[in-house]
């Protein structure tokens, strides 16, 4: 088989009809035999991949453009739904915080006083916002390196096992139905210093773990919480990207004598590029706006605000000490530095990754 | 069929029920009691509502103070807000302040009821009441008191825990080194009301400027300058020691004392109920310490709830809250909710009457709280504290004391720290809430 040679897609999921030979023919690649049964039942898909090779893709009608008949009726009414969730749960809410964050106001609401933008100023003041925005910067950043690390061995794993895949898979993916207080709770406990296993076993070690006392320890421990949370949602998408490595590729670099590793390396993972792309922004936003529920079980934010990142500490503003000009003033902030980092991260990376074959 | 016929059915109970509810004139009540204390609330509402056929209240739980707070909130700014809610010690500025409630003293005058608010002890009294007028019915009051694992000094030596810190830190280092216990007290969540606010009480230390903010909006902190330094101080040396451990998240600290564990523990009078159920060790209490050159020690001082009456509600619906709340107030419905709770009887009539059936011989333990409240005369450290936004400066505090348990700071270094966050805090609430208050005193209008 030649590099050159027309792009097949395989499936490494069992219920795929052509999966038993291609599958098997990956984790035993020194069989050439089985390629070609592997590469022949996926022959269909060949015209497609061909043509988007050449940039041309084709314009079928339903499959690059929909095609709804005459009239803006139904698109309407398609698109009302989603309309109506983001005016109701995310432009209205948007535009309240706005307001709320030039205001000074009881909770009650009985006074009112309009304060440009000190509720801002009072921010970049505070020593303590400045502490929860580098520590913010600490915990997304690790938290997104872990979980895509992770995630990218366990789905390169999935490639190489042969028995029970769908048990491996399935228990690789339970964490995610685990709500994020629970989770978190669960964390807190199994690393608790005084009654923790796991936190025995790292004091048997010679580890002086104690994230009550230590900050690094609680900011590390979030971290793990964190991630462990959100593995399994990098990990539908890499174990999915994977199936769409072109089969032949694989095999080629197979026959040239490139090891498991060196093919995932130098092959899928480049291929992969705007799937950890894609993961790396939802990553981020994972960690700006939906680790509170973790943070809230494991630490409260301690100890001495180190894991006070900027989301909890718009909820303690906000839900307990009822600080609400400063709750949404932080709001407003926390939203554009996601966008911030969401844009740079299109401006810089977006033309590094190949979105070719 | 079958369903159909359930259907009529359930109309019918429906159509007969309505004319007898109509009668009663309905109110809420939201509160923030779960678990037990949840249940025995229910039950204190039960006992009301059958007590008489004109009103009914309806318990509704919200979740834990800081949700009822919020719901409270958001349901008054919709112009639909409950009758009554129950809040936190610490909500006290925020809802007298509010403009959205009612006194609760002057709606009992008027609707002709004596509730002698002079028989109140005399810290729950003065907590809940504003120039000398009763803002908000006590209802769940504790105070924080010492237990301990009677086995761990009897068998280090000693009789009971010592009254003093300096005899106490003594006793806990003795405990450890015989090897009886290796954890001799255990960091309440809750250490800056009980070790830090009450320990200032108890041992007569300022906390602010004003007598402790009773005397107006101005009040600043001022516990860098006292004792509490000190506190910390040997907090954080009980912690380099291993004397004391901190339970910190997934667990309780509670757990470490009830398992036998942590040979003592500073801990609310209401955790009775709990203590009472999971203690697996011969336990008991006693006073908390004081300085050994503060003699004698002040009044500890009250934290949990009361139940604020909120405006924009009918005459008659006032009528109901007024007759609940007259309920409440009561010698034999306080004398029931303190035995089957822990928290402290509100009048010194209830507590008369509990002392009288013998109650303390049976629950000896039970009686502590309302000795050390209502010992001496309060003075303006002692008499309770009146800072606005008292929530978030005490996390401010709580964050800044933590900050001396990781060694990133020394403890007056983190005093002073904490107290200038919380001064800013204060000027906030007093900046917003200026001038406010003036409906308090009728008199002086």
């Amino acid at each position: 088989m030649k590099a050159g040679s027309p792009i097949a897609t395989s499936s490494i999921w069992p219920e795929a009809p052509a999966a038993p030979p291609s599958g098997l023919a990956r984790s035993q690649h020194k069989s050439p035999g089985e390629t070609v049964a592997g590469r022949s039942a996926v022959t269909e898909r060949a015209g497609r991949a061909r043509t988007t090779k050449r940039g041309q893709p084709d314009r079928e009608p339903g499959l690059k453009r929909a095609n709804f008949g005459r009239g803006a009726g139904l698109p309407t009414l398609l698109l009302l739904p989603q309309v109506l969730i983001l005016v109701f749960f995310f432009f209205i809410p948007s535009l309240r915080a706005l307001t709320q964050s030039v205001l000074l106001s009881d909770p009650f609401g009985t006074t009112v006083h309009f304060v440009w933008f000190d509720n801002f100023k009072a921010l970049f003041a505070s020593g303590e916002y400045r502490q929860s925005l580098v520590t913010t910067a600490w915990f997304t950043v690790a938290q997104n390196v872990i979980t895509l690390a992770i995630a990218v061995v366990l789905a390169f794993a999935t490639d190489r096992v042969v028995r029970a895949r769908s048990v491996y898979r399935t228990l690789i993916l339970l964490p995610y139905a685990i709500a994020p207080a629970i989770a978190g709770i669960l964390w807190a406990f199994l690393f608790n210093p005084v009654v923790g296993p796991l936190a025995h076993m790292l004091h048997g070690l010679g580890i002086s773990w104690d994230p009550n006392r230590n900050p690094n320890d609680a900011l590390w421990l979030v971290i793990m919480a964190a991630s462990w949370k959100h593995i399994c949602y990098d990990y539908i998408f890499l174990v999915v990207g994977l199936l769409a490595v072109p089969v032949s590729l694989m095999e080629a670099a197979a026959v040239d004598g490139a090891g498991p590793v060196r093919r995932f390396f130098l092959i899928a993972l480049p291929m992969l590029g705007p799937t950890i792309f894609f993961l790396a922004v939802m990553n981020f936003i994972y960690g700006f706006f939906e680790t509170f529920a973790i943070i809230d079980a494991v630490t409260h934010g301690g100890p001495a605000g180190a894991t006070n990142i900027l989301v909890y500490k718009v909820f303690v503003d906000g839900f307990i000490n009822l600080d609400l000009g400063s709750s949404a003033a932080q709001s407003v902030l926390l939203m554009s530095f996601a966008l911030i980092c969401t844009l740079l991260q299109f401006r810089y990376f977006d033309h590094k990754v190949n979105y070719g074959v | 069929m079958k369903k159909m016929a359930f259907i009529a059915a359930l109309f019918g109970v429906l159509a007969l029920a309505a004319p007898a509810q109509a009668a009663r004139v309905e109110v809420q009540w939201w509160h923030a009691m779960s678990g037990v204390l949840g249940e025995r609330l229910n039950e204190l509402v039960e006992k009301f509502n059958a007590s008489q056929d004109k009103y009914t209240v309806v318990a509704v739980a919200k979740g834990n103070y800081d949700e009822v707070t919020n719901g409270v909130i958001a349901a008054y700014r919709a112009k639909r807000p409950p009758e009554m809610v129950q809040i936190a010690e610490r909500g006290y500025m925020t809802m007298l302040l509010s403009g959205a409630v009612v006194p609760v003293q002057e709606l009992l005058d008027q609707k002709g009821y004596k509730v002698d608010f002079s028989d109140f002890i005399k810290p729950v009294a003065s907590f809940w009441s504003y120039k000398g007028r009763m803002s908000a019915m006590p209802f769940n009051s504790s105070t924080p008191i010492f237990w301990y694992n009677k086995d761990h000094f009897q068998k280090a030596g000693f009789d009971k825990p010592a009254a003093t810190w300096q005899e106490l830190e003594m006793q806990l280092y003795a405990i450890k080194a015989k090897g009886v216990s290796e954890c001799g007290t255990v960091l309440p969540g809750d250490f800056f009301w009980s070790l830090l606010e009450n320990y200032s009480a108890i041992n007569n230390q300022p906390y602010g400027t004003l007598a402790n903010g009773f005397d107006g909006l101005g009040t600043e902190f001022v516990y860098n300058k006292t004792k509490v330094v000190s506190q910390v101080a040997r907090l954080k040396k009980w912690l380099d020691d291993g004397v004391m451990q901190i339970a910190g998240q997934g667990f309780s600290p509670e757990q470490l004392f009830t398992s036998g564990r942590c040979s003592t523990f500073v801990n609310s009078t209401a955790s009775h109920g709990n203590i009472e159920r999971n203690a697996k060790i011969n336990w008991s209490a006693t006073f908390l310490p004081h300085e050994n050159d503060i003699n004698p020690p002040l009044n500890s001082t009250i934290g949990g709830g009361a139940i604020w009456v909120m405006k924009g509600h009918t005459p008659e619906r006032y009528d109901a809250v007024a007759a609940f709340l007259d309920f409440v107030a009561q010698a034999e419905t306080q004398v029931w909710w303190h035995g089957v709770t822990g928290y402290v009887p509100a009048t010194n009539k209830a507590y008369g009457l509990a002392r009288e059936r013998g109650y303390y011989k049976d629950h000896p333990t039970r009686e502590i709280a309302v000795l050390q409240l209502s010992r001496g005369t309060p003075n303006d450290n002692s008499r309770g504290f009146r800072f606005g936004n008292f929530v978030q400066t005490m996390l401010a505090q709580r964050s800044e004391v933590e900050a001396v348990f990781t060694s990133q700071k020394q403890p007056q270094q983190a005093m002073d720290d904490a107290v200038k966050r919380g001064n800013e805090i204060l000027r906030q609430f007093e900046k917003l809430n200026a001038g406010k208050g003036t409906e308090w005193a009728p008199e002086a209008k």
